[in-house]
């Protein structure tokens, strides 16, 4: 599991230009029925060993939070822009890589240099230059072009008691728990949506859940987790080495109560971990899926994930596998619904 | 001597000030080859005495500081977060989830943490070393066991090759010391118009501490401190910084001697070696300014090379400046005999 996820999340797929990632799970999943729609969604069909009252879907996104580059300086710098939400916080003192593995890195003029209002003023995107070390505009357009993406370049690890450290584990290791669904003798038929585009507006999931008109979806992803030093009580949201987390609600769907229900119970009778958010925040691909054609039952299964679209994501590889033990045995306790 | 990979070794050590051993380590090993008797004192500075055949030769001092900025334990809180003080003067805007590595009884690695924006009461604020914590994913029993206060703590950057030019980490001052142990390659060692004193110092970002006592040890009638400076940056202003590539910096301060900084100027001119004058009007910020207050008195001059980013993990350098660096140490000490 942990090379794995390490090796998935290093893969680049800025929304709108997921096709490594796509590629990467075409050949390394084993499924009946494979197609890429229009968008690029990578909807998946494997058939189980019975057939479910109820066409389930389940859904994880292949993209991750980038960079554009938008214009190049005549002193051959690059303007650009997030691709998604991004905190510029996370992108300054840091080094990017573009597709055809030209690395650049960002920064400002030297803090000794900065006065003392400038020092204390968290950076903004149009303050900040990508330098690959062109010194002309020309030179830089011979390794980049206007339009073309780049990913945090950081390094990945395992560290402390079993957690993982990487770039795009948002929304990788749900993409990875589908993967492993699929290749492993699933129950029940069921449809996976391997989405496009989730960071920029959930619009890949639109089209997916359009195209899929599943009667029940289960969005498989990484949440927010604040339990970190400073935060107590509620402000924490949920934590890691907790399990799998059920939401109630977020910014984008308030999710269908008989599921958050029935996904509890069946985690704790399993004895698989389990928590639910303590904040209505942040939202995904469920609040496009559950306003789908006539309206569809949607639950959010979630790994806890901290500094989520940073280069340094942090999850326990534990919470991921009580998140992979739910989403199969979610698929059992809905298709009986 | 292959100036990228040498700083490819250099920038791959680690040395936060006042806990330079392995960067020291790398670098002593380097001197050797060119000083055998290199050793390191107990400050933790690297130095050699290479000596002139003519007993009546001054003594110059090349100096660059083996020490990085870097961050120190101070803490470990009730969840196994570790607070952190700054050794040196770090860029704050740059640490928000960055990856580091904490040298406890081994190195062990975490990611910096603070509130995100839902708790943060102003995100548009950075935080202070004070506001952060390192995240190393142990409750504090088992970060006890690896983990004491005392700890350094980098940030994990790459040696990156971009175009025409190297990011890495600790570029400041590890391409100093690249450039002295250039210059020592470029020269015949047994043609010195001076007796060389290297000296790779500790504690140059706390303070300029690690070169006092090397200094007095040593007792140079002059010296050069090889430093990085301000490389042009787009937002930075042009008569505070120099273009990158336009070769060595050569320091004219009031804390310097002007006759150095001008047979600098001259010399690198004779040989053609590509320069621009970096006016410091007070002192300079360097190692020069303990050196030249040492004893009864030490005639100074900064050679520097631009760099792009100070005091981030990207330091960003150009090799053609080291290599310039080098050259004119080494026309400057080596003398006219020594072509």
């Amino acid at each position: 599991m942990t090379d794995r996820i390490l090796e998935i999340c290093a893969l680049d797929g800025t929304s709108g230009d997921e096709s490594a990632v796509r590629e990467y799970i075409k050949s390394h999943i084993n499924a009946d029925d494979v197609t890429t729609d229009n968008l690029g969604n990578l909807l998946v069909f494997k058939k189980g060993r019975k057939t479910p009252k109820n066409r389930i879907m389940f859904a994880a996104h292949m993209d991750e939070v980038g960079f554009m580059v938008t214009d190049i300086t005549e002193d051959g710098f690059l303007r650009f822009g997030a691709v998604g939400g991004v905190d510029p916080r996370v992108v300054l003192g840091r080094a990017l890589r573009f597709g055809n593995g030209t690395p650049g890195v960002v920064g400002t003029k030297a803090v000794h240099q900065q006065s003392a209002d400038e020092r204390r003023k968290a950076p903004d995107f149009p303050d900040m230059l990508i330098d690959i070390g062109a010194s002309s505009r020309d030179e830089a357009e011979k390794l980049v072009k206007r339009g073309d993406c780049a990913v945090f370049d950081s390094d990945a690890f395992v560290f402390g008691d079993g957690f993982i450290k990487s770039k795009a584990i948002d929304d990788r290791a749900g993409c990875l728990i589908m993967m492993d669904m699929i290749n492993g003798d699933p129950e029940y038929d069921a449809w996976y949506a391997f989405t496009v585009q989730e960071e920029i507006g959930t619009r890949g999931a639109k089209a997916a859940a359009f195209t899929v008109a599943p009667d029940i979806a289960v969005v498989l992803e990484t949440t927010t987790a604040c339990d970190i030093a400073g935060s107590s009580g509620d402000k924490r949201v949920c934590e890691l080495g907790k399990g799998c987390v059920v939401s109630f609600m977020d910014r984008a769907t308030i999710y269908d109560r008989g599921l958050y229900q029935l996904a509890r119970e069946t985690a704790d009778k399993l004895g698989i971990p389990n928590q639910t958010k303590t904040l209505i925040a942040g939202g995904n691909d469920s609040g496009a899926i559950h306003v789908s054609r006539g309206g569809v039952r949607t639950c959010a299964l979630s790994v806890p994930t901290r500094y989520l679209h940073s280069p340094s994501c942090v999850a326990k590889l534990s919470d991921i596998e009580a998140t992979a033990k739910l989403a199969t045995a979610v698929l059992s306790a809905f298709a009986e619904l | 001597m292959d100036i990228k990979n040498t700083l490819r070794l250099l920038t791959g050590a680690v040395g936060v000030s006042g806990a330079e051993k392995s960067a020291a380590d790398t670098a002593l090993e380097l001197l050797k080859k060119y000083a055998p008797d290199a050793g390191t004192d107990s400050s933790g500075n690297v130095t050699a005495l290479i000596r002139s055949g003519d007993p009546g030769a001054k003594t110059l001092m090349l100096d660059a500081h083996i020490d990085q900025i870097g961050f120190i334990v101070t803490y470990i809180d009730n969840d196994g977060f570790l607070k952190i003080g700054s050794c040196g003067g770090p860029d704050m805007k740059i640490m928000l989830a960055q990856s580091v590595t904490v040298h406890g009884s081994q190195d062990i690695r975490g990611v910096v943490s603070t509130l995100p924006p839902h708790v943060s009461p102003d995100h548009t604020k950075v935080a202070e070393v004070g506001e952060l914590s390192v995240d190393i994913g142990m409750t504090r029993e088992q970060a006890e066991k690896i983990v004491s206060p005392g700890d350094r703590v980098t940030v994990n950057s790459e040696f990156r090759e971009l175009s025409g030019m190297i990011s890495a980490p600790s570029v400041d001052d590890r391409s100093g010391i690249c450039a002295i142990l250039a210059a020592l390659d470029m020269m015949d060692l047994t043609k010195l118009r001076y007796n060389l004193a290297v000296c790779f110092s500790a504690q140059e970002e706390t303070g300029e501490r690690g070169v006092k006592g090397a200094a007095f040890r040593l007792q140079p009638d002059e010296a050069i401190a090889v430093d990085v400076s301000f490389g042009r940056t787009p937002d930075s202003a042009p008569h505070e910084t120099a273009e990158m590539g336009s070769g060595v910096m050569i320091g004219v301060s009031a804390a310097l001697d002007r006759g150095m900084s001008e047979n600098l100027r001259k010399l690198a001119e004779a040989r053609n070696i590509p320069h621009t004058m970096e006016v410091m009007p007070s002192t300079t910020g360097t190692n020069a300014d303990s050196i030249a207050v040492s004893r009864g008195g030490v005639k100074c001059c900064t050679l520097s090379i631009p760099i792009r980013y100070m005091h981030t993990p990207i330091e960003t350098v150009k090799l053609s400046d080291i290599e310039n660096t080098a050259r004119l140490i080494a026309a400057y000490a080596g003398g006219a005999d020594n072509d």
